[in-house]
């Protein structure tokens, strides 16, 4: 099988694992434990944030642990500003934009700014609009989950606080932590990063926080992570995170390099009778989306996952909610929404992989549109 | 003081000899779908009797009550030894969480038994109006709940208040065997339901376009089978690969005719599944009029593949009708899930709505239809669900 679907989750390293087993085992106490094993635990998790600090090149911010990315959004969003106006783009994951709708449905002003064709955000749209209104807080991912394409999230903040220095800055960087090279500035307040799009575990995520922003927490209990995020620490999961995150890092130009040769092997060698590469020259080398024009995503995955292919859909078949809000907002047509795939790699990925892939994606094409057309 | 359900049947009595037949067969279905509780059941004339039960499984087995084909209502009751002390007791139980007005029925089985009906129910509505004082008031035509009091031959009474209506029909199994086209949309269950509530024991056959259909839809037609399965005391469903006679119809024959030559296909399946089966009719979802497939033209064509009789128990059914009864039997939540079933992918822009057959019969002949079918019989996967 080649699966080509790391975007969505990433086989956990097993290296990483082995590292981390103790935690498991021997070192299985509560970190808020007041005897040494439980201090021992809660040095653990403090290395963990050092650790992804360091990775992040910042020393202006910490750690929040937290379950997943998608609740690092959502602290995000609903915990650093109480009021006033919110400001993110179409591009967004469902974590930050169905968050909006709800900030939208609890009466705040919310307002999402237009994509350019390859899923950017407009940016002079935006300034525009943070220049002619008062924004209290602006989020903007870092790699566009569907689109692959990289905002210069540091060059935003940097705007953004020119224009107004009240405005608090977040980012959504699962796509992009361990994968993109980049430094986490001042000027971006809140950043979300997930463990499971680096081969860690499922169930850890963590929201990098500038050091003095007052953040108030989303989940309310025995105060851990200092009172901002309750619940006792996934020990194990952190310290996986860690590890994981280490090994990438240790090696992420050249991993970079790597998946890059992969994404602009298929890239070029894919039908383009058939296939439309969506994903522009400012995208994330691990995830290349296309799509096979008029034909359906859904029904290209299932025919793929016949051929042991395993590629991610970026539209369902269903007639409600058919297409993909963020593929459609960067200004597609409906038969070019119809096909969307997402195609996106590790790296565990090799050419290899690739070259057989690209013979089965373009014969696989090829005969469904034989028979679909 | 001990809790009883009492279970009553209706059409059953409307049977001549061959009664016995039908009860038993209702009575064995009820054991079925209680298997794994326990329970003491006791035959009585017209009712069931389930006695003996773990208290804390009676909102289970009125549940499972509530799925059986055949059965009218039950009750709870209370079972007390036959004097006016005991009987008045129970009956101050259960009007305990009840307020409004009330009439007492008697009913004497034990013409032993003194004082007579009439009497025991203007004694047993004195004693309750006064221990309750003004939260009750007597009124005897249409009152609020009615406090009943059934004083059996062997020294026993029951006394009840709520009478819970279930599905009625017929038991499962009474009235032969039959398959059930099962797509995953929101008809066909439902035609399913009514058909076993009616005494047919199903078996289910779906038709799955992988990839053209994906897993999930698949897994989709299992839980709706699931459900139907529930009235129908379990259920096989057949999953036959319609894949390959999919696109060869779409190569080979014009795009109008797609869903009519489509249909003719799962019909000679279907007919032929049913046979090896041991099922004596086809069942449909197809409702008159709904879709292109289910003009009585179109439905022409497709029955006129097979000679079994093809049951259509939502045929006059208009689909809010069906809607209401998908929403009752809990698959409406299922059958809306967005998954591309079997029909849509390979829908055409503009289908033939009154197929002429003869132009069907040509437009198929260019198919090797014996040899389509034997290929999607050889790969019948089986779940007992």
């Amino acid at each position: 099988m080649i699966y080509f679907d790391n975007a969505a989750t990433t086989l956990p390293s097993k290296s990483a694992l082995e590292k981390a087993e103790k935690f498991n085992n021997d070192m299985f106490f509560n970190p808020s434990a007041l005897y040494g094993g439980g201090l021992n635990c809660a040095k653990e998790i403090k290395v963990a944030k050092e650790s992804i600090l360091k990775n992040l090149g910042t020393t202006n911010h910490e750690v929040i642990f937290t379950s997943c990315g998608s609740e690092s959004d959502n602290m995000a969003i609903f915990c650093a500003v109480k009021r006033g106006i919110f400001v993110t783009d179409k591009g967004e994951h469902s974590a930050v934009y169905k968050s909006f709708l709800e900030l939208k449905n609890r009466g705040l002003q919310v307002e999402f700014i237009d994509l350019n064709s390859d899923g950017s955000v407009n940016e002079e749209k935006l300034y525009d609009f943070v220049k002619n209104n008062n924004v209290n807080f602006v989020s903007i991912a870092h790699v566009g989950n569907e689109t692959a394409v990289i905002n210069d999230i540091n060059g935003i903040a940097k705007k953004l606080k020119s224009i107004n220095s009240q405005i608090i800055f977040h980012s959504d960087g699962v796509q992009a932590y361990g994968k993109i090279p980049f430094r986490l500035s001042q000027y971006v307040d809140l950043y979300s990063i997930s463990a499971h799009k680096i081969n860690a575990l499922k169930g850890v995520g963590a929201l990098i926080k500038k050091k003095n922003l007052n953040v108030k927490p989303l989940i309310f209990g025995g105060g851990q992570e200092g009172g901002l995020r309750s619940g006792t620490e996934n020990v194990f999961g952190i310290k996986v995170f860690q590890f994981a995150g280490e090994e990438k890092y240790s090696n992420l130009q050249n991993n970079f390099n790597l998946v890059k040769e992969i994404k602009d092997y298929i890239s070029k060698n894919l039908d383009k009778n058939i296939f439309k590469i969506l994903s522009g020259d400012n995208s994330s080398p691990y995830i290349l989306t296309v799509s096979a024009v008029g034909l359906r995503g859904e029904v290209i995955m299932h025919a793929m996952e016949e051929k042991e292919l395993i590629v991610g859909n970026g539209s369902a078949c269903s007639s409600k909610n058919r297409f993909s809000r963020v593929i459609e907002a960067c200004g597609y047509a409906n038969d070019v929404l119809d096909g969307v795939i997402r195609i996106s790699f590790s790296t565990s990925n090799n050419l290899d992989e690739a070259k057989i892939a690209i013979n089965i994606l373009n014969e696989t094409a090829s005969a469904l549109k034989k028979v679909m057309k | 003081m001990e809790n009883a359900i009492i279970i009553r049947y209706c059409e059953i009595h409307l049977k001549g000899k061959n009664r016995g037949y039908f009860e038993k067969m209702l009575k064995e279905n009820i054991k079925r779908s209680l298997k794994g509780i326990n329970f003491k059941f006791t035959t009585m004339h017209s009712r069931y009797l389930i006695e003996d039960f773990d208290e804390n499984d009676y909102d289970l087995i009125t549940e499972k009550l509530q799925k059986i084909a055949g059965i009218h209502t039950y009750s709870r009751a209370l079972v007390v030894d036959s004097n006016m002390d005991a009987i008045f007791e129970a009956s101050k139980v259960l009007c305990e969480d009840k307020s409004g007005t009330f009439k007492v029925a008697t009913n004497r089985a034990d013409k032993t038994f003194t004082p007579s009906s009439m009497e025991t129910s203007m004694i047993l509505g004195g004693k309750l109006l006064e221990t309750f004082g003004g939260k009750f008031k007597v009124k005897v035509k249409d009152p609020d709940f009615i406090v009943n009091v059934d004083i059996r031959e062997d020294g026993k009474t029951f006394v009840y208040t709520d009478v819970t209506h279930c599905l009625s029909g017929m038991p499962v199994g009474s009235a032969g065997k039959g398959l059930l086209l099962i797509s995953g949309g929101i008809d066909s269950p439902v035609a399913g339901y009514m058909t076993c509530k009616r005494g047919m024991k199903l078996d289910c056959l779906h038709f799955h376009s992988f990839p053209y259909t994906s897993g999930a839809a698949k897994e989709k037609v299992i839980e709706l089978t699931k459900k139907v399965g529930e009235y129908n005391g379990g259920v096989n469903l057949f999953v036959v690969s319609f894949t390959h006679i999919q696109e060869a119809i779409h190569e080979h024959c014009p795009e109008e005719f797609m869903i009519t030559i489509m249909r003719r296909f799962m019909m000679r399946i279907a007919e032929r599944l049913a046979k090896q089966q041991g099922d004596q009719a086809i069942i449909t979802g197809e409702s008159l009029g709904q879709v292109a497939s289910q003009t009585i033209e179109s439905i022409t064509s497709s029955n006129s593949v097979v000679t079994m009789p093809v049951l259509r128990p939502l045929i006059a059914f208009d689909k809010l009708d069906i809607i209401d009864i998908s929403k009752k039997i809990d698959t409406y939540e299922t059958s809306i899930l967005p998954y591309e079933d079997c029909c849509t992918v390979f829908l055409p822009k503009f289908p033939a709505i009154k197929p002429n057959l003869e132009k069907v019969i040509r437009a198929e002949s260019k198919l090797d239809i014996e040899g389509l079918i034997e290929e999607a019989f050889k790969n019948v996967e089986k779940y007992v669900l």
